[in-house]
C-alpha cells in the first residue's frame, strides 16, 4: 500500500476517535468498568453471569491451602446466610452488593468489610480457633437494618470437607 | 546479507542516493520518523488486543466446573424498568378478559390457590410473567400463557392491574371480597411483618413488602390469597420455586418454621399488610 494512502487512512482513524472522546460523558462508565477489569461489577446482573453467580457463592478451596468466599449483601441478608471456613489458613472474602452500601461486620472481632454496590471489596480474615460468628450488617441500609444479620462458622482445618474442583462449601456441606 | 549489516542511517543515505527526488515524495511534511509510525500504530493495536484478551481470560478463569445456575434472565436496569412500567393500562384491560377466569374480574382471584392481582406492583408481574415465559418458574397454566403473550401484551397488562383498587371506594360499585381482619392476627404474624427476628437474621417482611418498605421486583402483599402466600413459602423452603434474584426468598423461608409460614400467610390472606386508617369497607367482623 502506498504510505500516503495508509497515512491518510491513521490519520482519519485518529480523528475518528475524537468523537467518541468529545461524548466521553457518555461511554466513561463502560470505559472505567472495562479498564478496572475484574473489581468492577454491575450490581443488577450479579445473577446472570460472572463471578456472582449462584453456584459461585460460599467457600472456595484454593490450590495454596487457603480458601476464598464470596458473599453478596443485599437489603437485608447476606448471601450465603451461612459461611463455613476453616481455622488456621488464609480466608480471602470477596463480597459485593446487589443494592445499598453494607458492611460485613463480625460481632467480636476487629472485621469489617465494606460491601459497596459496583465493586467487589476484597479481604483477608484469619481465624486462629474454631468458633461460630455472627456477622452483622455494621452501615445503615434501610428498613430491615437492624436484623441483617448471618452466621460465620470456623470449623477445625480436618473437619472443613474436601470441596471438589468447581465446588463451593457452606454449612449445609459440613 | 549484505544489506542486513547496514544501520539504518546508511540505508536511508543509500535510499537517497538511488533516487534525487527523495526530498520531494512528501514524506517528512509531518516532521516525525514516517516510516516507523505504521510499526508503532499496528504495536498500540496489537497491545490493546492483548489486553483485551487477558482481562476476559482474567474474568473467565474465576470459575470452572458446573453451569451456571441462573434464577432469572430479569436483570433489574433502568432499561427493563422502563420496558415493564411502560404499558397501556386500556389495551390491558381488553387483554385481561383472557386472566378473569382464574384472576378474577376485578383482579381478586376466587380460588384461594391463585394470588389476587389486582394492585400489584407493575414490575412484580411483569418479572413472574418474564419468568414464567423462559421457564424459570414453573407452572403448566401460567407457562403457556406467558409464553402466548407479547412483550407489549405483558406490558399493558401489567399496567392494567397495577392500576386496580385494592379498597373499596363509596363512590364505585365493584364488589370487594369480604376480608376477615381479625382471623390472620397472630403475635407471631404480626411480630414477623412488623419487626422480624434478628437473632435468626429475619428481616421484617413489611421492609420490601410494604407498606414501610419497598424493594424493585418485590410483589406488594397489601391483599393476598392466604393458600397462595403459603404455597410459595413452602415452595421457595423446599426450592421447587427458585426465580428469586439473589435467593432472599429461599433463604428467609427456609428459616421460618412450618408454623411461622401458617402463620404469615393467615396474615397476608386477611388483608392486614396495606390497611390504611379508616379503611371503612373491611371492617373486622365481629
Amino acid at each position: 500500500m502506498n504510505w500516503r494512502k495508509a497515512k491518510l487512512i491513521i490519520l482519519t482513524v485518529l480523528i475518528l476517535c475524537l468523537i467518541p472522546a468529545t461524548r466521553y460523558y457518555q461511554i466513561d462508565q463502560p470505559v472505567m468498568r472495562w479498564l478496572q477489569g475484574p473489581n468492577r461489577v454491575n450490581p443488577a446482573d450479579l445473577h446472570l453471569a460472572g463471578e456472582f453467580v449462584e453456584n459461585n457463592l460460599g467457600t472456595q478451596q484454593d490450590p495454596d491451602g487457603s480458601v476464598t468466599v464470596r458473599l453478596i449483601a443485599q437489603q437485608y441478608l447476606f448471601v450465603p446466610h451461612c459461611v463455613l471456613v476453616p481455622a488456621g489458613v488464609p480466608v480471602h472474602v470477596r463480597i459485593t452488593s446487589a443494592d445499598a452500601v453494607h458492611t460485613f461486620a463480625l460481632l467480636g472481632t476487629q472485621y469489617a468489610v465494606k460491601a459497596l454496590p459496583g465493586t467487589i471489596t476484597e479481604a483477608e480474615l484469619r481465624f486462629a480457633d474454631a468458633g461460630d460468628y455472627t456477622a452483622s450488617c455494621a452501615e445503615f441500609c434501610g428498613a430491615g437494618h437492624f436484623e441483617m444479620r448471618s452466621e460465620l462458622k470456623v470449623v477445625p482445618r480436618e473437619q472443613f470437607p474436601a470441596l471438589g474442583p468447581g465446588k463451593r462449601g457452606g454449612c449445609a456441606t459440613q | 546479507m549484505s544489506s542486513s549489516l547496514l544501520s539504518a542511517q546508511e540505508k536511508e543515505a543509500a535510499v537517497r542516493r538511488n533516487n534525487p527526488e527523495w526530498h520531494l515524495r512528501g514524506d517528512n511534511r509531518l516532521g516525525f520518523r514516517s516510516r516507523r509510525l505504521p510499526g508503532l500504530a499496528a504495536g498500540i493495536l496489537v497491545a490493546i488486543l492483548l489486553a483485551a484478551v487477558a482481562s476476559t481470560t482474567l474474568l473467565g478463569s474465576v470459575r470452572a466446573g458446573s453451569p451456571d445456575h441462573v434464577p432469572s434472565n430479569v436483570a433489574w436496569t433502568a432499561a427493563t424498568v422502563a420496558e415493564a412500567s411502560g404499558g397501556n393500562a386500556f389495551r390491558g384491560l381488553l387483554l385481561a378478559r383472557r386472566c378473569e377466569h382464574c384472576h378474577g374480574s376485578e383482579g381478586f382471584s376466587p380460588v384461594g390457590s391463585t394470588p389476587n392481582l389486582a394492585g400489584m406492583d407493575k414490575l412484580a408481574i411483569w418479572k413472574q410473567l418474564e419468568d414464567f415465559r423462559d421457564g424459570k418458574r414453573s407452572s403448566p397454566v401460567m407457562v403457556p400463557i406467558a409464553q402466548s403473550l407479547s412483550p407489549r401484551d405483558v406490558a399493558d397488562l401489567v399496567a392494567y392491574y397495577a392500576a386496580l383498587p385494592i379498597y373499596p371506594d363509596p363512590q364505585d360499585n365493584r364488589v370487594f371480597p369480604e376480608q376477615n381482619a381479625q382471623a390472620g392476627h397472630s403475635p407471631i404474624a404480626f411480630r414477623l411483618v412488623a419487626f422480624g427476628e434478628g437473632s435468626r437474621g429475619i428481616p421484617p417482611c413489611q421492609a420490601c413488602h410494604g407498606p414501610v418498605g419497598y424493594k424493585v421486583g418485590a410483589p406488594s402483599l397489601a391483599t393476598q390469597n392466604a393458600d397462595y402466600v403459603l404455597n410459595q413459602l413452602d415452595a421457595f423452603a423446599d426450592g421447587s420455586r427458585a426465580n428469586d434474584i439473589n435467593q432472599p426468598m429461599r433463604t428467609i423461608a427456609a428459616l421460618l418454621s412450618e408454623n411461622e409460614r401458617e402463620a404469615l400467610a393467615a396474615y397476608y390472606g386477611a388483608g392486614l399488610g396495606l390497611q390504611p386508617v379508616g379503611a371503612s369497607g373491611i371492617a373486622p367482623k365481629q
